[in-house]
C-alpha cells in the first residue's frame, strides 16, 4: 500500500522533462494522497475550522446557549463596539505586544549572540533553562508569578535585599504596575521560545560566511549583526507571529493571576469573550468580540508578515 | 447544534408524595461535595430500592456544563441550583415547577422561606424572590467575621463586638498594636463581601431584597449602599485592610488568617472546618453587628437541588428534595460542615461551629437571610470584583461603583 503515492511523489526524478512536483502528481494519484490527508484534514475540521464557523454564526444570533435562538443581524456588534472596557482591553493588550514580542525578540537574538558562537560546554544546558518556561503548564506559570509578586514575595524579598524596601509593593494588585508585571511574565516565557528558532536558524548559517568575515577583521559583535541577523529575518518574522498572537489573544496568563483586575487594569479581549461567554450567557455578543479579536490579530500578522517579506 | 423547540411544560400534571417501591435510577448532577454524596447516601439507605447516579463537575465547569446536560435529550433527573444556568433552564421550560409538590409535602413549614425565596421565579426567570418554586435547599451558608481571639485579647478588645461602632474600635486597637486588622482576598470575592457584609446592617433589608430578586425599579444607589462602600474606603484609608489585597486570592487571604496573620477574616462559614481545625481554640466567629446591634441581616446561600421537567421520576426526585429537610439530613448538613435548612437540628456544639450555628439560628428565626450581591445577574460578579478593587485601590469613587452596578442590573432587568 501507498506505492501509487510514493512513486508520483518520486515522478519527477525519473520523468520526461520533470514536471512540478504538485501538477504532476494531482492528475492519476491525487485522489490516494487526499486520503493520507484525511486524519489530518477531519481533525483540523472538527477542532478548527468547524467552530470557527459556529462562532461566526452565533455573533449573528441573539442565543443564550440553551433557549432558541434568534436572528440578532449585527447588533452584537454594535453592543460590542459599544462596551465600555473594551476599548481599555484592546489597549492592554497592544502594550502586551511589548511585552510578548519586542522585548522577547531582543532577549532572544541577544541569548543566542551569546549562546551560538560556536560549541561551548553548557551551551545545552542554557538552551534547556531558557526554554523551560515554555514547558510549564500556564495555570502553574500564573500561580507561580502570582505568589512571587505577592506583598511578601520574592520579587519584594529581593528588592529588600537590595536596600530598595520603598519600591516594594503587591505588584499584581497595584493598578499602575499590574500589566506591566504580566507583560514581564509575558517576557520570561516568549524569550526561551524566540532563542530556541533564532537558535536553529543561526545553525544553518553557513560557516564560511563566518570566517571569511573574522578574515575580514570582524569581532563577534559584527559578525552577528552582519552575518547572522540577516540570516534570521524568516525566523524573526515567525517568532513575531507566534508572539503578537499570544499577546493579543492572551488569556489563560491573565485568568489565572489577576483575572482582569485591579479594577479592569489588566482586562484583555479574550477575558472578555470569557465572560460574555460562560458568565453572562451571552453567547451571541461573545461571538461577536472574538470576530472582532481574530479580525485584529488577522491584521496585525498581516502587517508582520509584510514587513519581513524577503523582497520588502 | 441549534435547537428550534418551543418551551418545554415544566409543570406535572399529578403529584404524589408515595414513592414506588420498583427499582428507580435517578442521575443527579452537582458540583458541591460535601453535603451532597452524604445526603444521597442518607436518602438511598432510606428508599434501597431507589438507585442515585452521581455526576459530579467542578465548580469552574459546572455552570456551562449543567447547561448543557440539563438542555440535552438525556438529561439528570436532578440538578444542584446554580443561578446562571437557571436563567437560561427555566425560560426553556426545562426545570420542574416544585409548587404541587410544595403542597403536598408542606414544605412551606419544612424549609425557612428566606432560605426558599431564592429559589423562586417567574417563569421568564427575570424576577426572583416570588413567584413559582423551581428548587429546595440541601444545606445553607452564612456571611460572618471570622477572628483570632489570642490577637484580641492581646489588643485589649474584650470579646466580639456587639455594635458596628465597637467592631470600627476592635479595629483601630488591633491596628495600632501593629498588627492587619482585616485579612482580604480582593483578587476575588473577598473584597464585595466586606461591602455586602456592611450593606446588611446599615441598609434597609427590602431595598436589597428587591434589587438582588429584580423587582422593577429597584436600585443599589441608595443611601446605605453608598454608606457601606465609604466605610470600606475609610478602613482602606486607616490602614485596617491587609497590603497587597487586590492581589490576593481568598483562600490565601485563609491561610494568612489562620496563620495569625490578621486579627479579622470577613468570609463564610465553609471556612470554618479548615480554621477551626488550624487554630483550634483560637478563632471565633461573630455576624457583621448592626449600628445599633439590632436584628441580624446576613447574606448567605444555599446548596440547593433543582429536577428536570424531563425526569420519568419526578415523584421520586421530590422525595429526595423533601428528605433534605428532615431531622437525619439536617444533621448530615451539619456535620458536612454547613448550616442546615433546621437549625434546631444541630444545636449543642461547641467551638467556632456552635458560635456560627447561634448566630446562623437568630438570622433564620428573623428571616434575615439574603442573596449575595452576585445573584443580582450573571454579569454582576464582573463588575463587584473589579468595583471594589478600584475602592481599595483608590481609582474608583462610591458613586462610580454603585453605578456600574446599577448598569449591569439595567441592562439585564431594566
Amino acid at each position: 500500500m501507498g506505492d501509487p503515492a510514493v512513486t508520483g511523489a518520486r515522478s519527477p526524478g525519473g520523468g520526461r522533462s520533470g514536471p512540478r512536483r504538485n501538477g504532476g502528481g494531482s492528475g492519476r494519484n491525487g485522489g490516494r494522497g487526499w486520503l493520507f490527508l484525511l486524519p489530518a484534514v477531519a481533525v483540523y475540521l472538527a477542532f478548527t475550522v468547524y467552530p470557527a464557523v459556529s462562532t461566526l454564526q452565533f455573533s449573528f444570533l441573539e442565543w443564550d446557549g440553551v433557549a432558541p435562538p434568534a436572528w440578532a443581524g449585527l447588533d452584537n456588534f454594535v453592543r460590542v463596539a459599544a462596551e465600555p472596557m473594551l476599548g481599555r482591553a484592546v489597549l492592554n493588550a497592544l502594550v502586551l505586544i511589548v511585552f510578548f514580542t519586542v522585548l522577547p525578540i531582543l532577549l532572544g537574538l541577544l541569548m543566542t549572540a551569546l549562546l551560538a558562537g560556536g560549541v561551548r560546554r553548557g551551551t545545552a544546558f542554557y538552551r534547556v533553562v531558557f526554554f523551560l518556561p515554555q514547558v510549564l503548564p500556564l495555570v502553574v506559570v500564573g500561580t507561580t508569578w502570582r505568589w512571587m509578586y505577592s506583598d511578601d514575595g520574592m520579587v519584594n524579598q529581593a528588592l529588600g535585599a537590595a536596600g530598595l524596601d520603598h519600591l516594594g509593593r503587591a505588584w499584581l494588585g497595584d493598578e499602575r504596575f499590574a500589566l506591566a508585571a504580566l507583560g514581564v511574565v509575558g517576557t520570561w516565557l516568549m524569550s526561551g521560545l524566540c532563542m530556541m528558532l533564532f537558535m536553529s536558524g543561526a545553525q544553518r548559517v553557513d560557516p564560511a560566511l563566518h570566517e571569511a568575515a573574522a578574515i575580514d577583521g570582524a569581532g563577534p559583535a559584527r559578525r552577528f549583526l552582519s552575518v547572522v541577523l540577516p540570516g534570521l529575518r524568516k525566523e524573526i518574522g515567525i517568532a513575531g507571529v507566534i508572539t503578537t498572537i499570544a499577546a493579543l489573544a492572551s488569556f489563560d496568563l491573565v485568568f489565572v493571576t489577576t483575572n482582569g483586575g485591579p479594577a479592569g487594569a489588566t482586562n484583555v479581549p479574550g477575558l472578555l469573550v470569557y465572560r460574555l461567554a460562560f458568565n453572562e450567557g451571552d453567547i451571541g455578543a461573545a461571538g461577536a468580540l472574538a470576530v472582532v479579536l481574530t479580525v485584529l490579530v488577522v491584521v496585525f500578522v498581516g502587517g508582520i508578515r509584510l514587513l519581513v517579506r524577503e523582497d520588502a | 447544534m441549534l435547537s428550534t423547540s418551543v418551551r418545554e411544560d415544566d409543570v406535572p400534571d399529578t403529584v404524589s408524595t408515595a414513592i414506588t417501591g420498583e427499582p428507580v435510577t435517578l442521575r443527579l448532577a452537582y458540583t458541591d461535595d460535601p453535603p451532597t454524596e452524604a445526603l444521597v447516601d442518607g436518602f438511598t439507605r432510606r428508599h434501597p430500592n431507589v438507585a442515585v447516579e452521581l455526576e459530579r463537575t467542578q465548580f469552574s465547569d459546572y455552570v456551562k456544563t449543567v447547561k448543557l446536560s440539563m438542555s440535552s435529550d438525556e438529561p439528570p433527573d436532578i440538578a444542584q441550583y446554580n443561578t446562571g444556568a437557571m436563567n437560561s433552564l427555566v425560560p426553556a421550560g426545562l426545570i420542574l415547577n416544585l409548587d404541587k409538590h410544595a403542597a403536598a409535602y408542606g414544605w412551606e413549614e419544612a424549609f425557612p422561606s428566606s432560605a426558599m425565596d431564592p429559589l423562586r421565579s417567574d417563569p421568564d426567570a427575570e424576577r426572583f424572590g416570588s413567584g413559582s418554586l423551581y428548587a429546595v435547599p440541601g444545606s445553607l451558608s452564612v456571611l460572618g467575621v471570622f477572628y483570632n481571639k489570642d490577637i484580641l485579647a492581646e489588643a485589649g478588645v474584650e470579646g466580639p463586638p456587639r455594635t458596628l461602632g465597637g467592631f470600627e474600635d476592635a479595629l483601630e486597637r488591633v491596628h495600632a498594636e501593629g498588627t492587619t486588622p482585616i485579612g482580604n482576598g480582593a483578587l476575588e470575592v473577598g473584597g464585595f463581601q466586606i461591602w455586602n457584609a456592611l450593606l446588611n446592617v446599615v441598609g434597609e433589608e427590602q431595598d436589597y431584597r428587591d434589587w438582588v430578586y429584580g423587582a422593577p425599579g429597584a436600585t443599589i444607589g441608595t443611601g446605605a449602599a453608598e454608606e457601606a462602600a465609604a466605610t470600606l474606603t475609610r478602613w482602606v484609608e486607616r490602614g485596617y485592610l491587609s497590603e497587597g489585597a487586590n492581589a490576593t486570592s481568598d483562600i490565601d487571604a485563609q491561610a494568612d488568617f489562620a496563620a495569625g496573620g490578621s486579627a479579622f477574616l470577613i468570609t463564610g462559614n465553609w471556612a470554618a472546618a479548615a480554621l477551626s481545625e488550624e487554630m483550634g481554640g483560637d478563632v471565633g466567629f461573630f455576624l457583621m453587628p448592626g449600628p445599633d446591634g439590632a436584628v441580624p441581616v446576613a447574606s448567605g446561600s444555599s446548596v440547593s437541588y433543582a429536577v428536570s421537567s424531563q425526569s420519568d421520576h419526578p415523584d421520586v426526585a421530590a422525595a429526595f428534595l423533601d428528605y433534605l429537610g428532615s431531622p437525619e439530613a439536617a444533621r448530615i448538613q451539619a456535620e458536612s460542615g454547613f448550616m442546615p435548612v433546621d437549625p434546631e437540628a444541630a444545636g449543642g456544639r461547641g467551638g467556632v461551629m456552635g458560635e456560627i450555628n447561634a448566630g446562623f439560628a437568630r438570622v433564620i428565626e428573623e428571616e434575615g437571610l439574603v442573596p449575595f450581591p452576585d445573584y443580582a445577574t450573571p454579569g454582576m460578579l464582573d463588575q463587584l470584583t473589579p468595583g471594589v478593587q478600584g475602592l481599595i485601590a483608590g481609582v474608583t469613587t462610591e458613586e462610580e461603583f454603585l453605578r456600574s452596578l446599577q448598569e449591569e442590573w439595567e441592562g439585564d432587568h431594566g
